[in-house]
Order: C-alpha cells, then sequence, then structure tokens
C-alpha cells in the first residue's frame, strides 16, 4: 500500500502557453481510492505519467511512500514502476497471438521475475478476474475479457498502487460497470491504494474521492477538505 | 521472450518473408558468384592437369589450349608431322599422342589420337577395349553410346551443316572412365582413320599432303571419289610415325621427367612449333577473367549494401510503427534490455534465417550452373565451400548483428510514455 505526495509540480510541452500540469501540493493516503476526471486536455493523462513515472517531471517531488521517483534514473524508475505499480489503460495493450495467462505474465516474464509462485498467482487472479479458460488465445476474447486480463496483469506483482486510465472507456455500459466493481473490488482485497482517470461518472461515484482537473489545475478535490480541516 | 516474438513473426509473416527472401537472394548472388567463379578454376585446372605439354604449330597459346584440352573447336594452324616423329623418338619423352579434330557425331567431337592416349587419359577403360582397328572407336564416360553401337562421322558439326562420312563408320569398342574434363564427351578412335577418311598421307599411303587442308589447318575436304577410299575398317592400327605423317594440329606429350618438360617446352617453342604448359596458359587466362571476377564481386556487394540499406529503413519504419507496442511493455514493467533484446532477436533471426537460406541458394545455383555447363562441355565444375567461406558467413553474421542493432536501439532509447500519447 503506498502513499503519494506531490509537490512544486509544474510540467510544460514546448508550444503551449500554460503548463499542461501545474500541482501545488497533492496528497493521496494509501489505501484510498481516488477518481481524477476532467476534460480531454486537463492534464489528466500529463498526471497518470508524471505519477507513474513514464515521463519525469522536471521539478518538485513525486514522493511514494518516501521514494520520491523524480530523483530516480529511467532504469531505476522503470524497475520501481514494475514493482509497484499496477497499471491499466484504455487501449488494453494486449498482445495478440499469445494466451491470456502468457499475456498476464509477459512483464514480469521480461523482467525476469517469474516464479513458481507468480505464475500460481496469474492462474489466482484470471480465476478472480472471471475468466476460467487462461489458455485462450487474447483475441478471441470480447473487450470486457480483456479489459479483465489486463486487470489481472496489473496486480500480478502485488502492487502497491493500481492506477487505471480510462478503464471503461472503450467497454459497453455492461462490461465497463462489471470492471469498475472488479477493480474496486481488488483493491479492497489486495489492499491497494487506487487511482482511476475517468469520465465514467458510473464509476468515479463510486470512489471515496473525485479530484478535478481543468486546463492543468486542481480544481475541486472532494478529499482536502478533510484534510485541510 | 521467445513465443512473444514468434507471435510478433507471426503477426507480421508476410513482411518477415519478404525481409527473409531479400536477404536471401543478394546473399545468394554473392554466394554463386564466388562458388561458381571457384568451380571454373578448380574444374578448368583439373582438366589442364591430365596434359603436361602441349604441342602445336606456332600461333595462338590460348586456342592451341582451347582446342586440346577443352576440344573447343577452332581452326588450328598445322604443324610439320615429323615433329610427331622426332617425338616419338627422343629418350625425354614417355608418350606423344597426335590428335586431329574435325569430325563430329551427335554433337561429340570425334578426335583422332593414339592407343597411348587413351590408356592414360582416364586411368583405363571402364568397358570393352581400346581399338585395335581403324574402325573402332573408344567413347568418353558421358557420350550416350553403347558397345557396338555404329558411328557415322560427320564432318564438321551439324550446325555447321557438315556433311556425313560415307567411307567408314566407327563401331564402339570400349569406354573410358570418367574423367570430369571436355574428353568425356569425345569419341576417340585411330588418328590414322582421320587421315583415310579425309584422304590425307597415312604413311603407307601415298596421297602428297598440304593441299587437303587450308591455311587454317582444319581437314579440309576433297571431295574427290578416289581420296576417300584408302579408309578400311580392319585395317590394323599402326603406330609407328614415319616420314610421311601428314600436318597434325596439336600433339600432346608426356615428359619422362619435370626437367625433360622444361627442356621440350624451351626447344619447341622456337621457330615453326609452339609449346605450352597448359596450366599455365590457364594462369594466365584466370589473370583476364580476374577482372571480371572484380566486377561480379562489386555488383553483388552493391547489392548487398543496398539491401542493408532498404532493411535499416524498413526496420526503422517497423519500429516507429510499434512504439505503443514497445512503449506499453515498459510501461508495465519490461526493462529496456528485454526491449532491446526482442527488437534485435527478431530482425536478427529474420536475417539470419535469410543468410542461411542465401547460401543455399547460392550453392544450388552454382551446382546447377555447374550441371549446365559440364552438359555443354563435359568439364566438370566441383562447388563446394572452403575455410575462406566460413569467415565470409562470420562476416555476414556480424553485419547482421550490427544491422540489428540499430532498431534495438530505437526502441531501447524510445521514452514511454511518448509513445503511448495518441
Amino acid at each position: 500500500m503506498l502513499s503519494l505526495t506531490l509537490a512544486d509540480i509544474s510540467v510544460s510541452y514546448p508550444g503551449l502557453a500554460t503548463p499542461a500540469l501545474e500541482i501545488g501540493r497533492l496528497a493521496i493516503p494509501a489505501g484510498t481510492h481516488v477518481a481524477i476526471t476532467g476534460a480531454s486536455g486537463s492534464g489528466k493523462s500529463t498526471f497518470v505519467n508524471i505519477a507513474t513515472g513514464l515521463e519525469r517531471a522536471r521539478q518538485g517531488r513525486i514522493d511514494w511512500s518516501g521514494t520520491d521517483i523524480v530523483k530516480l534514473s529511467e532504469s531505476r524508475r522503470d524497475r520501481w514502476r514494475a514493482e509497484n505499480v499496477g497499471l491499466i489503460m484504455q487501449d488494453f495493450h494486449l498482445f495478440p497471438g499469445l494466451s491470456a495467462l502468457e499475456n498476464v505474465l509477459l512483464p514480469a516474464r521480461l523482467a525476469g521475475a517469474t516464479s513458481a509462485k507468480i505464475i500460481g498467482r496469474a492462474h489466482d487472479l484470471l480465476k478472480r478476474t472471471g475468466l476460467d479458460r487462461p489458455e485462450q488465445r487474447i483475441e478471441t476474447m470480447s473487450r470486457g475479457e480483456m479489459q479483465r486480463v489486463a486487470v489481472a496483469r496489473a496486480l500480478l506483482r502485488k502492487p502497491g498502487v493500481i492506477i487505471a486510465d480510462e478503464p471503461t472507456a472503450s467497454l459497453d455500459v455492461e462490461s465497463g460497470e462489471a470492471v469498475g466493481t472488479l477493480l474496486l473490488e481488488l483493491a479492497n482485497q489486495e489492499k491497494s491504494t487506487l487511482i482511476v482517470v475517468s469520465h465514467d461518472v458510473r464509476l468515479t461515484d463510486r470512489l471515496q474521492r473525485k479530484i478535478t482537473f481543468n486546463l492543468g489545475q486542481i480544481i475541486s478535490d472532494t478529499g482536502a477538505v478533510e484534510r485541510a480541516a | 521472450m521467445i513465443r512473444f516474438i514468434l507471435a510478433d513473426l507471426r503477426k507480421y509473416w508476410l513482411g518477415s518473408a519478404v525481409i527473409v527472401l531479400i536477404v536471401a537472394l543478394a546473399v545468394a548472388l554473392g554466394v554463386a558468384v564466388t562458388l561458381q567463379e571457384r568451380a571454373l578454376r578448380l574444374g578448368s585446372a583439373r582438366a589442364a592437369d591430365r596434359f603436361d605439354l602441349v604441342i602445336g604449330a606456332a600461333g595462338s597459346e590460348n586456342q592451341l589450349v582451347l582446342s586440346s584440352v577443352f576440344l573447343q573447336a577452332s581452326p588450328l594452324p598445322l604443324m610439320d608431322g615429323q615433329v610427331l616423329t622426332a617425338l616419338s623418338a627422343d629418350p625425354r619423352v614417355a608418350w606423344a599422342a597426335p590428335i586431329g579434330f574435325g569430325d563430329s557425331f551427335r554433337g561429340y567431337p570425334i578426335v583422332g589420337t593414339t592407343t597411348a592416349l587413351v590408356h592414360s587419359l582416364a586411368g583405363g577403360l571402364s568397358d570393352g577395349k581400346v581399338f585395335a582397328r581403324e574402325g573402332e572407336a573408344v567413347i568418353g564416360a558421358s557420350v550416350t553410346l553403347k558397345l557396338g553401337d555404329q558411328i557415322k562421322p560427320m564432318h564438321g558439326s551439324a550446325e555447321e551443316g557438315g556433311h556425313t562420312h560415307t567411307e567408314l563408320a566407327y563401331r564402339v569398342a570400349g569406354r573410358l572412365k570418367p574423367t570430369g574434363t571436355a574428353w568425356d564427351r569425345a569419341v576417340l578412335v585411330p588418328i590414322q582413320a582421320v587421315w583415310h577418311i579425309h584422304g590425307m598421307g597415312g604413311h603407307h599411303d601415298e596421297v602428297e599432303e598440304g593441299d587437303h587442308h587450308d591455311e587454317h589447318g582444319q581437314v579440309v575436304e576433297t571431295h574427290e571419289e578416289d581420296a576417300h577410299h584408302a579408309a578400311n575398317p580392319d585395317a590394323p592400327v599402326d603406330e609407328t610415325w614415319d616420314a610421311a605423317v601428314p600436318g597434325l594440329p596439336a600433339i600432346l606429350v608426356k615428359p619422362k621427367t619435370i626437367a625433360d618438360a622444361y627442356k621440350l617446352r624451351q626447344q619447341y617453342r622456337a621457330g615453326a612449333t609452339l609449346a605450352v604448359f597448359p596450366a599455365e596458359v590457364l594462369t594466365r587466362l584466370y589473370a583476364t577473367l580476374g577482372d571480371a571476377k572484380r566486377v561480379l564481386f562489386a555488383v553483388a556487394a552493391g547489392s548487398q549494401t543496398l539491401v542493408a540499406a532498404s532493411l535499416l529503413l524498413v526496420t526503422v519504419m517497423h519500429v516507429g510503427q510499434r512504439r505503443r507496442q514497445i512503449g506499453a511493455l515498459r510501461a508495465f514493467g519490461a526493462p529496456r534490455r528485454a526491449l532491446f533484446s526482442i527488437v534485435w532477436l527478431e530482425l536478427f533471426v529474420l536475417v539470419a534465417l535469410g543468410l542461411v537460406l542465401g547460401f543455399a541458394l547460392g550453392f544450388a545455383a552454382a551446382l546447377a550452373i555447374s550441371g549446365i555447363v559440364a552438359g555443354g562441355s563435359g568439364v566438370s565444375m566441383p562447388v563446394g565451400f572452403t575455410r575462406e567461406d566460413i569467415g565470409f558467413a562470420a562476416a555476414l553474421f556480424a553485419f547482421a548483428a550490427l544491422i540489428s542493432s540499430v532498431p534495438a536501439i530505437l526502441a531501447y532509447r524510445q521514452p514511454p510514455a511518448s509513445a503511448l500519447r495518441g
């Protein structure tokens, strides 16, 4: 379970007058479930990129339970992310030609982190996400099933934080509901911090705290009030 | 990782197959040129090996060697028959065999010669016996005739519109063992029969000499009935050379020692005759061919460079197309070195496959060309890899490894976030 503290973050891109993301201070306590919403271009994706270390923040502090990933080298950040972050994306990013199980195990295999225990956990996770054919080829699955495989993959190495970027946006309402429920359940069971970036109100309304971005700034935060108090 | 690479290659199987094919073709070109050049050199050197010294009338050395060793019919000037008489009596000579050309049968050259040459040419007969009568013939290993078959000599060759001799038909008496030379396609007959058919002064006949061949020395038909009467198929072969030996295009000489060979060559290089070591003439011919070989190699190398360049272009574009996939793998925790290995291995496997296939194709092409050459000329051209080819192959594989690392480095350096965006 990881907590996140952001301080003095400012990300700008060449050719843009205003910063894509500017956060003075943001704290997400360990184990909380947070929704991040906002229109497209509001800075949600940039937030995911810098919070996971996919993109390097040039200034400020991104402190995950004591590890400031701004200070880590690129390879160290990759390793930290592999061990601590479970990522789920809108487009699944699953690899055709491989089975559900192989997809779940692929990143761990490439990182040389597979063991009998990990493989057992992969089987277990697939079962818990409601998939009972781990050998099924990924391209023969429905989109809802694919996102379940992606969820199982994200959870494989018991990450301290699960970050889902628009996990339901490319699913129909029913599958979206199911995936949302699954995410919340698993985050509870695994005792992971959960950050869901989404503008799917049905999903964000089910989370404890909602942070809204606009033009790179936080314009509302339902949890900040308590903390300020 | 291997399963992932295989799945990836399966997904892009068409492009992968094209890459393998292009590499294979470029490599095959280079390999075929190398092998074929070597086969030509080896094959013709082996063919010349059997002939220590060739003596002919003063003229072109190359033509003398091509006609006598490779039986490529070309009009040779004639030398005085006395030369044979002198050589036969020379103590430095193991044997000296005259050869006379001009006739053919179904495309096989008919060569008039002596039993000495027949005995030593192929190290013996595989079948039958050496000719003992004027009407008998010994055929080379590749001549598709049977013992006892009749051979009706045709003057010149069918393509040149020659006519068939009616004076004498040979009967196949024996077959030589294979030699891997042009002589495998030859029909060997007693030279006295050739002389008789063409009405030239066999030693006991009285036909005067000189009028029956043109200045190029090719046997010329006189078309006079009386010039053709001397051939008698049952006459025994007589190989004593006296003063009446007619003009000869070439004499193959087996000297007793190497020193004798050099002395004989020295002696017969003067005046109206020419003496050559076929191997030496061939070496000089290869030197000339060397330039052609360099051009061929340049063409092959150029095509390989082009292929390497296009390969780079294709793979760099391919990595560009896979930005999202590569970025996603990193986002999910694959280390950069794993991505480097994946991209590198994928390309290297394809190029290496192409290389292997290319060597096989080149080998097959060289074999096919050698087969065609052997069928046409009888000269067997041995196709084979040698030690130096290992170096060539190793260099190619090293280059493939280097080429493959370019897109791999691109993949390695690609930031994961920019790969995922959009």
